[in-house]
């Protein structure tokens, strides 16, 4: 007897609709994070999979870098999507509410896989001492490893040509200079998007550190 | 002095030579404004990290899927939403659906028999068009077989199964459409592990093959209890 989520079949979509228009406002971004949380809580499976879309490369890296075991990561992504569309009627939807739930149900299932290991090391040798302090000093490190992925996907939902210029400036430590050569901008120009950027950025990170715990 | 400018205070994170001069000494004695330049700058810090890892392409169809058909906690099934309701009565539809068109195919056959010319007397016995191994879902064990026969325009799939275990409740028996979002009852194994189930011909077009057998706890839930026992893709 098994219990086995189905239809257990290749995906026939890839991608998703991960368009954002060219001179979109950042307002905008975020009335379209809140209206799609509004459909998810009012059922909508559409929603489910827009979210899913989204965000899933997220939570899928996040189990990775915390259980590093693919496999594990894998299970953990689609329990963490199940539980959201279970549990949605729980989500308040605001700008950060989105991928600060979905990080908080992931923190929750990566705890639960590393109960299961520890249940299963605690079979072959009964090690009990130090679990305590070991998973603080793991969940630290997975919270640090959570607000970094949240920032870079915080970079890839910003319009372009700010994503791209944020990503020269802090993944690429171009010079404002360097970069305004490059996207052929003026000076002036790239360094307000590299400040509103960062100021962006900060405002995902604070929604999901507020909204996640 | 009222607080700096947040713009200006992302530049003075980024670079703390940068801005105004006023801004820069209001930043260094306004705690709330210290506070706001310290924020931006540990967000700086995060920023480097690797491209994310999006999971397996097969993933999201699984995820749907599971979402759709597990759907059955009191908590999750808000009796008054649209959408819940509206996704709910057609899969119960379906196998009313199923269970007619099982009499119907039953019905039809015997008429047929009945009236057929001397040379088409020979049994139906039909044309296998498609056959599948049946295995559990967790491991290779094997679990019977389904096959598809057509006789005439009739698709029949006859489901041979074993070793389904002795779990309570009745087994039901699915079509899963290979785009891992649609699936449809097409009856029961009442008599053991042996079933016929008469099936439009279009279903099977429209890629509903995969033979899924399932054990639903008497619990009025028409959906999928999610607990498959045996599996197979008809080929």
């Amino acid at each position: 007897m098994t219990i086995i989520p189905f239809p257990a079949r290749a995906a026939r979509r890839y991608g998703g609709p991960v368009v954002t228009g060219a001179m979109s406002f950042e307002d905008e971004q975020d009335d379209g994070v809140l209206a799609l949380a509004a459909r998810l809580v009012a059922g909508d499976e559409t929603a489910l999979e827009e979210i899913y879309d989204r965000w899933s490369a997220l939570v899928h890296t996040y189990a990775l870098r915390a259980l590093h075991d693919p496999h594990d990561a894998e299970e953990v992504t689609q329990q963490v999507f199940v539980a959201a569309w279970r549990s949605r009627h729980t989500l308040t939807p605001s700008p950060a509410a989105l991928p600060a739930w979905l990080v908080g149900i992931a923190r929750h299932k990566v705890a639960d896989v590393r109960a299961a290991r520890a249940r299963d090391a605690d079979r072959l040798a009964a090690v009990v001492s130090l679990t305590g302090a070991r998973d603080d000093t793991l969940q630290a490190a997975d919270d640090e490893v959570a607000e970094r992925l949240v920032v870079r996907q915080a970079v890839e939902d910003l319009p372009d040509p700010r994503r791209t210029i944020v990503f020269l400036a802090f993944w690429e430590e171009r010079s404002h200079a360097e970069i305004a050569e490059k996207v052929g901008l003026p000076l002036g120009t790239v360094k307000s998007h590299v400040r509103r950027g960062l100021m962006k950025l900060h405002q995902q990170l604070e929604g999901v550190r507020h909204e996640s715990r | 002095m009222s607080h700096a400018d947040p713009e200006q205070l992302a530049g003075l994170a980024l670079d703390p030579t940068d801005g105004p001069a006023d801004v820069r000494e209001h930043a260094e004695t306004c705690p709330e404004c210290a506070g706001l330049v310290a924020a931006f700058t540990g967000v700086r810090r995060r920023a480097g990290a690797d491209a994310l890892v999006p999971p397996p392409a097969g993933l999201r169809a699984q995820v749907l899927a599971e979402a759709r058909t597990g759907d059955t906690s009191p908590l999750s099934r808000p009796v008054t939403t649209e959408p819940a309701s509206r996704r709910r009565v057609p899969l119960w539809l379906a196998g009313v659906a199923a269970a007619l068109a099982l009499l119907a195919g039953v019905g039809l056959g015997r008429i047929g028999t009945g009236t057929e010319t001397p040379e088409a007397v020979e049994p139906p016995a039909g044309t296998v068009v498609a056959a599948t191994a049946l295995t559990a879902l967790d491991s290779d064990a094997e679990r019977g077989e389904a096959s598809v026969v057509q006789t005439d325009d009739t698709f029949t799939i006859r489901v041979s199964a074993s070793e389904l275990g002795d779990e309570p409740g009745v087994h039901e028996v699915w079509l899963i459409n290979v785009d891992g979002k649609r699936m449809i009852s097409i009856g029961l194994l009442a008599s053991g592990d042996e079933g016929e189930f008469a099936v439009p011909m279009d279903l099977i077009d429209q890629g509903y093959r995969i033979v899924d057998i399932s054990v639903e706890p008497d619990d009025g839930d028409p959906t999928h209890s999610g607990v498959s026992l045996a599996r197979g893709e008809l080929a």
